[in-house]
């Protein structure tokens, strides 16, 4: 208990810390949210309209410490500020638009890819030299290399485009309205095929392989053998000797991939126009919405962390060295 | 052979056989049958023959697991595989059931004016770059609007308008029978409430119409707006353009600036927000639009797309109906897929694409040495391969074809011939200026100190940076030493601004007259210190002359006069070279009539096909319809009747040279493209 408290010492440090880059970072980066403006209209915006476009945002010149002092009172009270590429939407309601879909698409993704990754590593490691050992790491290292949105392009080209099988764009069709139907929810299903699909494409193989190496050097150890040796069921030593044991690197890779989960896969996301945090993302560099960026930062670092302190707490049960 | 190999499938067969373990008392060895027991529930017996298999084999096997028969007991992977394959099919059936039932509606309309990622429900016509297509013109609509297509104004909300008071005071006559979508008549008071609305709060005055305008006043019709000074046509466009907004409505809203009028009340022909949804949302047509019989359609579907590829995609494949997009070799990509439907128009209708020398900085100070860089480069190149052929070289006077109607070729034959190719002038020039090579080929200021030149442009605009990859070349080759700098946009434009560079690739302004664009190009006003950050006029030229011409043609309501003027504004330009034009911007875009007609193209240019221009997309969106029905006007683009300039009219009637207005050009809408 003592372990897990002083844990969340930790992370709250490191969350004020975070906020704190946060706000310098997106500052420190030449020009200002209406000029970026400018540049995506290319200069069909007068010049006038930028004056006052820049009133409107509230952009000021103070001095930044009073920004910073004002923008950590407002994160007090939960006002993330007004997102400038979605003006005058406030930030945390844009938040929430690409919040839901993120998690169900890069969430079921992350926790598909996990589950079957680690799974096949399990049983690679478990019969090495198998036909799986020899296939499987190899051809999903070789698909993982591929860039992820190339092999979601490609996907959305073939079995999208091509031949059609599935839609090529947003979270569910346009002329339904969501609701919970099972029309609805198969549709929404049925347009995160390909997204999902190329995302696991692209990360089995890394939890393939960190669990079957893992898992290898588990193998030899003492208590492995004794195990066997003593005649306990193999399916038994297989998960609950060796692969608990060889578990806690990707668990904590696993924690990562989850808090990571909320920055969205920002290139599938476009490549397939989905309505998530990732999109979200992109327009707020594009346009240079400090406010937008600085809550979705904020978002992230605050999902990374406690999926940190989840993976802690997963430690502890799984390590009991841990509990000391 | 080893035997452990078989019993302990862990030690695997690319391993060495461990030591036979030592007989150890009391422990028994895991008995054969224990072995099959659980084997063939992990994995099939085949994974488990050790060697001699070669792993073509075993790939095969893996491919054939799914469909071999069910005789084996069935593996958890080969389940897992089956399953997910059952998943795939059921899913895609379901989806092509449904791609099926997806027919297009009668008169829907699908739209992409602009690349979105997700959309955000704000309907406030004030905020032009942040509310939803089409608040500004199409759900609310402005007084009078510029037909970029044609040069002229259209009378819009107001139906004639005319200046008095030695053109200090512009009035604008409102339409009579116009209504607001909650039925109430739209009223001049509106006009009024809403200029006085952009006054009260100035981060709405975004054409800056306050810093001209002193007073408004109201009678009967007529909203006359009072200027501190004569303002003629650059004022018309500069107020007609501004959307008008319902009194009763908006005076009760505390903060329109950041109000994002979720449920608009507006007059346009497209005033229902139908549906809205962050990945997109359709407005339906105003039952009771003032033009009877428009708009055609009745519906306009606006889906999210943010990226480039997923845009030319759904043009592509015929999702699309109107759209702004920036296709490569157009005509094999998109016009190629479906030659009786798809079709393009990219007409050079924005400001013109310049390279800008700093006026302030030798050796740029001098007209001949601009002259000389401008001979230097090969537009034709640059047309050819950076914009892909689809705009044109431009002329000596930098305009487009957006002010075509102001145009004067009498100019450019005088002395406008430097934006021909000429190296061999160039470099004659550049030695006048006493600007000579040195032994290793490249030009010294005339103290003889080395000339390196730097050329300014924003890294990734792809096309931009061709070209001035291919005039870093091109000053080579005359000897000027010439690098290419690219930055990102925030610090290219603000080196820009303050005037921090040497050459510099940029636009140039597309308003309506000639006057906002060469005030941008050689006016006091416009102009800027070194270091202090410019608007516009980065170049940092100043002619009195042009100020001159300047003062007035905003003082002129003769339209003889100001095109008189504008020659006069273009021969000192064409003189004074104080920018080096390179090609007209182009405006994207591209249409599909499989299930709508009507679009303006280059046979029929009767308004501009760019949906995002604001306030002219108007002019199209009305004209839309179904696919196979009747035009709905003969004088697409020419708006609703109305009398227009009646100054103009007054004078051509005491001049006794009235001719009737021409008639309405006829345009037969059937066969496009």
């Amino acid at each position: 208990m003592k372990f897990l408290l002083r844990r969340l010492g930790f992370y709250l440090l490191a969350a004020w810390v975070s906020i704190t880059l946060n706000f310098f970072i997106p500052r420190l980066a030449p020009g200002d949210p209406a000029t970026a403006l400018q540049q995506k209209f290319q200069g069909k915006l007068q010049p006038e309209a930028l004056e006052a476009m820049k009133k409107a945002f509230g952009i000021t010149n103070d001095p930044l410490y009073v920004q910073y002092f004002e923008y950590l009172k407002d994160l007090a009270h939960g006002d993330l500020g007004v997102s400038v590429a979605y003006f005058p939407a406030p930030v945390s309601k844009v938040i929430g638009l690409g919040l839901l879909w993120t998690l169900f698409l890069a969430g079921l993704s992350v926790i598909f890819a996990f589950t079957v990754g680690t799974l096949l590593g399990i049983y690679s490691a478990w019969n090495r030299g198998g036909k799986l050992d020899s296939i499987a790491p190899a051809s999903f290292i070789f698909l993982g290399a591929f860039p992820y949105f190339w092999l979601a392009m490609l996907l959305l080209f073939v079995l999208g485009f091509q031949l059609g099988w599935f839609p090529i764009r947003h979270a569910y069709t346009d002329t339904l309205t969501p609701a919970f139907t099972w029309e609805f929810i198969s549709d929404m299903l049925h347009h995160a095929v390909l997204p999902a699909f190329s995302i696991v494409l692209a990360s089995l193989g890394g939890w393939l392989l960190s669990m079957r190496n893992t898992m290898i050097g588990v193998l030899s150890e003492d208590y492995v053998t004794m195990a066997l040796a003593k005649g306990v069921p193999e399916r038994t030593v297989m998960l609950r000797y060796a692969a608990r044991n060889a578990l806690l690197p990707n668990v904590t890779g696993f924690g990562m991939a989850l808090g990571f989960v909320l920055s969205g896969s920002l290139l599938t996301e476009i490549v397939f126009s989905y309505p998530g945090q990732g999109t979200l993302f992109f327009e707020a560099v594009t346009s240079q919405d400090y406010f937008l960026m600085q809550g979705l930062f904020l978002a992230i670092t605050v999902a990374v962390l406690a999926a940190n302190w989840l993976v802690d707490v997963a430690y502890v049960m799984l390590d009991p060295r841990t509990r000391r | 052979m080893c035997e452990m190999k078989h019993q302990f499938p862990l030690f695997g067969a690319d391993r060495e056989c461990p030591e036979p373990p030592l007989p150890v008392v009391g422990i028994p060895r895991p008995s054969k049958r224990r072995v099959e027991a659980w084997g063939p529930r992990l994995w099939p017996a085949a994974p488990r023959i050790p060697t001699a298999v070669s792993p073509a084999a075993d790939i095969l096997f893996m491919l054939s697991l799914p469909f071999r028969p069910r005789s084996r007991p069935t593996s958890i992977l080969r389940r897992l595989v089956a399953l997910s394959l059952l998943a795939v099919v059921a899913l895609s059936s379901t989806g092509c059931r449904k791609k099926a039932k997806a027919q297009r509606e009668e008169g829907v309309a699908v739209i992409i004016p602009v690349l979105r990622t997700t959309f955000i429900r704000n309907f406030n016509p004030f905020l032009e770059s942040q509310s939803r297509w089409p608040t500004t013109a199409g759900i609310y609509e402005p007084t009078v609007i510029f037909n970029r297509a044609t040069g002229k104004f259209i009378p819009w909300l107001a139906e004639a308008w005319y200046w008095e008071d030695d053109n200090r005071r512009l009035v604008l006559r409102i339409r009579k029978g116009v209504k607001w979508a909650d039925g109430k008549e739209l009223t001049p008071r509106d006009v009024d409430f809403t200029f006085r609305l952009m006054k009260k709060f100035d981060a709405l005055d975004q054409s800056s119409v306050w810093s001209h305008v002193s007073e408004i006043t109201v009678h009967d019709q007529d909203v006359a707006f009072q200027f501190t000074h004569p303002f003629t046509l650059p004022a018309l466009y500069m107020i007609g353009r501004q959307p008008i907004v319902p009194e009763h409505i908006w005076k009760d809203v505390d903060d329109p600036v950041r109000f994002p009028n979720e449920n608009p009340i507006g007059s346009g022909p497209f005033n229902q927000v139908l549906s809205f949804k962050p990945q997109m949302y359709e407005i339906g047509a105003n039952p009771n639009y003032w033009q009877k019989g428009k708009p055609g359609l009745k519906k306009l579907r606006l889906p999210a797309i943010g990226g480039n590829e997923a845009q030319s995609l759904a043009l592509v494949g015929g999702e699309v109906d109107w759209a702004a997009a920036f296709l490569p070799a157009i005509d094999r990509i998109f016009v190629a897929k479906d030659p009786a439907h798809h079709g393009y128009w990219f007409p050079s209708l924005e400001g013109t694409v310049m390279l800008y020398a700093n006026t302030k900085k030798a050796p740029f100070d001098r007209v001949d040495v601009r002259k000389a860089i401008s001979y230097a480069i090969d537009r034709e190149l640059i047309v050819r391969i950076a914009m892909q052929g689809y705009t044109r070289e431009a002329d000596a006077t930098a305009l487009s074809d957006l002010y075509a109607t102001w145009h004067d070729p009498k100019v450019l034959a005088e002395e406008g011939d430097w934006t021909k190719f000429d190296p061999k002038k160039a470099a004659a020039l550049l030695d006048d200026a006493g600007l000579t090579k040195g032994p290793d080929g490249y030009r010294r200021m005339p103290d003889g100190s080395p000339l390196t030149v730097d050329l300014n442009c924003v890294v990734g605009w792809s096309d931009w940076i061709i070209a001035a990859e291919i005039m870093v070349k091109n000053l080579r080759a005359v000897g000027i030493n010439a690098t290419l700098r690219t930055y990102a946009f925030g610090a290219w434009f603000n080196k820009l601004q303050m005037g921090d560079f040497q050459l510099s690739m940029s636009w140039s302004d597309g308003a309506a007259t000639p006057w906002s664009y060469y005030r941008n190009q050689m006016s006091k006003d416009t102009y800027r210190p070194l270091g202090e950050a410019a608007e516009n006029n980065w170049h940092r030229f100043v002619s009195e002359r042009a100020d001159a011409l300047l003062t007035r043609f905003a003082s002129t309501s003769d339209p003889e006069e100001q095109h008189q003027l504008s020659s006069e504004l273009q021969r000192e330009f064409v003189q004074k070279a104080p920018s080096i034009p390179l090609f007209p911007g182009p405006t994207w875009g591209e249409y599909n009539t499989k299930f709508i007609e009507g679009f303006p193209n280059k046979k029929h240019p009767y308004a501009s096909l760019a949906p995002y221009k604001a306030p002219g997309q108007i002019l199209t969106m009305v004209e839309l319809r179904p696919a196979g029905t009747k035009p709905l006007s003969d004088n697409p683009g020419e708006g609703a009747p109305g009398e227009g300039d009646i100054t103009a009219q007054k004078r051509a009637e005491a001049d006794h040279e009235q001719s009737p207005s021409t008639p309405p050009e006829t345009a037969e809408e059937g066969e496009e493209k």
